[in-house]
């Protein structure tokens, strides 16, 4: 009898603890209700269109896989075209950004997360405020830099390091810097954050315990700011994949990206195949971050660093 | 001005302002170009950082300070316009921004607004993708967009996008018929010239040959990309390669991109934005490119040691178009009125572009018919481009270039 009550009551508990569940999902509706109707529906319509842009079938698809100037890696002949290369090359440039960002970025965060909240905050700005200006700005500001006559190659100049002003711009290395420098605060700022979480008494004791500076920064700091160095580094990797005016105005003639063949056939009129290229982005942007759940879990890249 | 002493300090800061003023207008409209092409995902971004330079810059964003002779230019004044032109309601218009729409609007905006009744409404950055969308969804914003008389062709491949022109309201006595189309009429002729460094070229160069002469000619170079919505000077490759400028179409495809190879490795930049080759230019970042005419000439009277040729350069012309679902009515009658020999006088006198009413040339003095690329000297110097072919070729070279510059 006592268990039959037992048994009714727990019944009962879980039809209500499933309601209240319910309820909290209802809270979330105005969220999914926005981005199902200004972003779901968006994309799936461009991405529909690669299907069936001027006709139905993989039509759009067929420039990336015509082989036209094959290439030989370690003897065996790859096919190639230019759609295959131009993804390679943005691969490689988004690749290269978020490493560089990571480098300059880690230390600078950590310097932050080390200091007291006061003096962070105020260095904050020195971070914030070239995240608040335009990237078109501070591309242009880069080419006065880097230019001929810029202030770079004087300086160089005026030193002796140099006689012959040194060709920066139109270079890939002018693209590097250009991406780096708008892309460093979506390092810091995620970096940031994970470091302020870790509990500083537990590099405390593993001094106490005997650790050397280094070894407490390997074995313990490190292994927790991990979170945010996969959040940072996503982040950076996810927007370098679609930079636009940036290598356009600093690179060189090959540094092309693949936004920029999708402008140029949207451009043209021809939307199937840009939304081919599109698509093609897309699954490479998913597959990496599939990669990066999968090696470190949602949770932990965006869950914080108590863990 | 007599009674004002030479003062080098003085002038060369002068210049210093008048090249910081034409490089942020320029700035200014290729920001607007391209967020319109980003979709609009910068424009926060962009306007807020146009106030920081306003606030940080003395700089009046008007073009008075731009062209200098703007407030002491005398304009054509308009008599009694055609009673047919008249109207009511609002004409919403799409151009380039920048120090053109600027110019007109006082040459063709205000005056039509004043002498028919019809409203102007104003907008920037048209884009034939764009018009496109419009159509597409049912919700056509403007009446009349300038742009280019091949992204109408390439748009008519499409399906019914633009409405059909209604000449009866045009004058059309002095306007040649190969400017008149069923689906647009031309309205800005523009050039692509070489525009090369004085400094380094005391002797410089005459046409394509030269620019393609490394030795008699040495230094890096610019000319126009194949992405970013602009296409190739295949053009001026063949030129260089032999071929008579009046027998290029149609365009042997592949004796242009042998001829582009042979200066690749000297052109630093392939340009994708009328503002670049201008900037490149006056910052000396290369010693020759080919360009827009109208920007070459902008840096040449804010002082820039820099000078346009005009022979062997291309003549190619903006339209206007009105697309389907607009106002057709006010659309007619604000082109019709915007070709009227006056108004085409007015915008030559403000800005360096070309007239399409031929009559415009006998209201302007000869020393400014002679800056602009329709001046009758340089009509046997320069040639028509064949919008037909690029129209029908666009693709086919697209891909190639494509192929090419990764080669």
């Amino acid at each position: 009898m006592a268990t039959a009550a037992r048994a009714e009551q727990a019944r009962r508990f879980e039809r209500l603890e499933r309601l209240t569940q319910r309820r909290y999902l209802l809270l979330l509706a105005p969220a999914v209700l926005f981005l199902v109707i200004f972003y779901g529906y968006p994309v799936a319509a461009m991405l529909l269109r690669s299907f069936n842009d001027p006709a139905w079938g993989f039509g759009n698809f067929k420039p990336l896989t015509a082989a036209r100037t094959p290439i030989e890696i370690l003897g065996v002949s790859l096919p190639m075209n230019a759609y295959l290369r131009v993804i390679g090359i943005t691969l490689q440039i988004a690749v290269g950004t978020t490493i560089a960002t990571l480098l300059l970025g880690y230390p600078v965060a950590y310097a932050l997360a080390s200091m007291p909240m006061s003096r962070a905050n105020l260095l904050m700005i020195f971070v914030l405020v070239p995240f608040w200006t335009s990237i078109l700005v501070r591309t242009y500001a880069w080419m006065a830099l880097l230019g001929t006559d810029g202030i770079v190659n004087e300086v160089l100049m005026g030193l002796r390091l140099i006689d012959q002003p040194a060709t920066l711009l139109n270079t890939r290395g002018a693209v590097y810097v250009g991406m780096v420098h708008i892309l460093l605060p979506f390092m810091i700022l995620p970096l940031y954050a994970v470091m302020r979480g870790i509990d500083r008494n537990l590099m405390r004791a593993a001094e106490n315990l005997g650790a050397r500076p280094w070894q407490v920064f390997r074995s313990v700091f490190l292994p927790l700011s991990l979170p945010g160095v996969a959040a940072g580094c996503l982040l950076v990797f996810i927007l370098a994949l679609g930079f636009y005016i940036t290598p356009s105005l600093l690179g060189g003639q090959r540094d092309i990206m693949i936004s920029m063949l999708i402008q140029q056939q949207v451009v043209q009129l021809k939307w199937g195949f840009a939304s081919a290229l599109a698509l093609v982005l897309l699954v490479i942007s998913l597959i990496i971050y599939l990669v990066f759940v999968r090696v470190l879990g949602v949770q932990r890249i965006f869950g914080g660093g108590r863990r | 001005m007599g009674d004002r002493e030479f003062d080098p300090i003085q002038q060369a800061q002068n210049r210093r302002r008048h090249e910081r003023m034409v490089m942020l207008r320029d700035l200014d409209v290729m920001s607007r170009r391209e967020v319109l092409r980003r979709g609009g995902r910068l424009a926060a971004g962009v306007s807020a950082a146009s106030l920081l330079l306003r606030a940080g810059f003395p700089i009046v964003p008007t073009m008075a300070q731009g062209t200098p002779a703007a407030s002491e230019i005398k304009l054509p004044e308009y008599g009694e316009i055609p009673a047919n032109l008249k109207g009511s309601g609002e004409l919403r218009v799409i151009s380039w921004g920048g120090a053109l729409q600027d110019a007109q609007r006082k040459a063709y905006f205000e005056p039509f607004q004043e002498l028919t009744g019809i409203k102007v409404v104003e907008s920037e950055g048209p884009d034939t993708s764009k018009i496109k969308a419009m159509v597409d969804s049912g919700n056509v914003e403007i009446d009349v967009a300038e742009v280019g008389y091949d992204g109408v062709l390439l748009l008519l491949k499409q399906g019914d996008y633009w409405n059909k022109l209604d000449y009866s309201l045009f004058d059309t006595a002095n306007i040649d018929a190969s400017r008149r189309h069923e689906f647009a009429v031309d309205m800005l002729p523009y050039g692509t010239v070489i525009g090369y460094r004085t400094d380094v070229f005391p002797e410089g160069p005459t046409g394509q040959k030269d620019f393609w002469d490394l030795t008699k000619f040495p230094g890096p170079r610019t000319t126009e990309s194949g992405t970013g919505g602009v296409l190739p000077f295949l053009e001026g490759a063949l030129i260089a390669d032999g071929v008579a400028k009046d027998g290029l179409y149609p365009l042997d495809i592949d004796r242009a991109f042998n001829s582009l190879s042979k200066i690749k490795s000297d052109v630093v930049k392939f340009w994708d934005a009328g503002a670049q080759p201008a900037q490149m230019l006056n910052d000396k970042e290369v010693v020759m490119g080919h360009s827009w005419s109208g920007r070459v000439y902008a840096i040449e009277a804010a002082g820039a040691p820099v000078k346009t040729v005009w022979n062997e350069g291309m003549l190619s012309t903006d339209v206007w178009a009105s697309p389907k679902g607009s106002n057709a009515e006010n659309a007619n009658k604000f082109m019709a009125f915007t070709l009227l020999p006056v108004s085409q006088a007015r915008l030559c006198s403000l800005i360096p572009y070309g007239f399409v009413n031929n009559a415009a040339a006998k209201l302007l003095p000869a020393e400014r018919v002679a800056m602009l690329p329709t001046a009758p000297e340089y009509k046997d110097q320069m040639f028509d481009t064949n919008v037909q072919w690029w129209a029908d070729n666009t693709p086919a070279v697209t891909d190639r270039w494509n192929e090419w510059i990764l080669e």
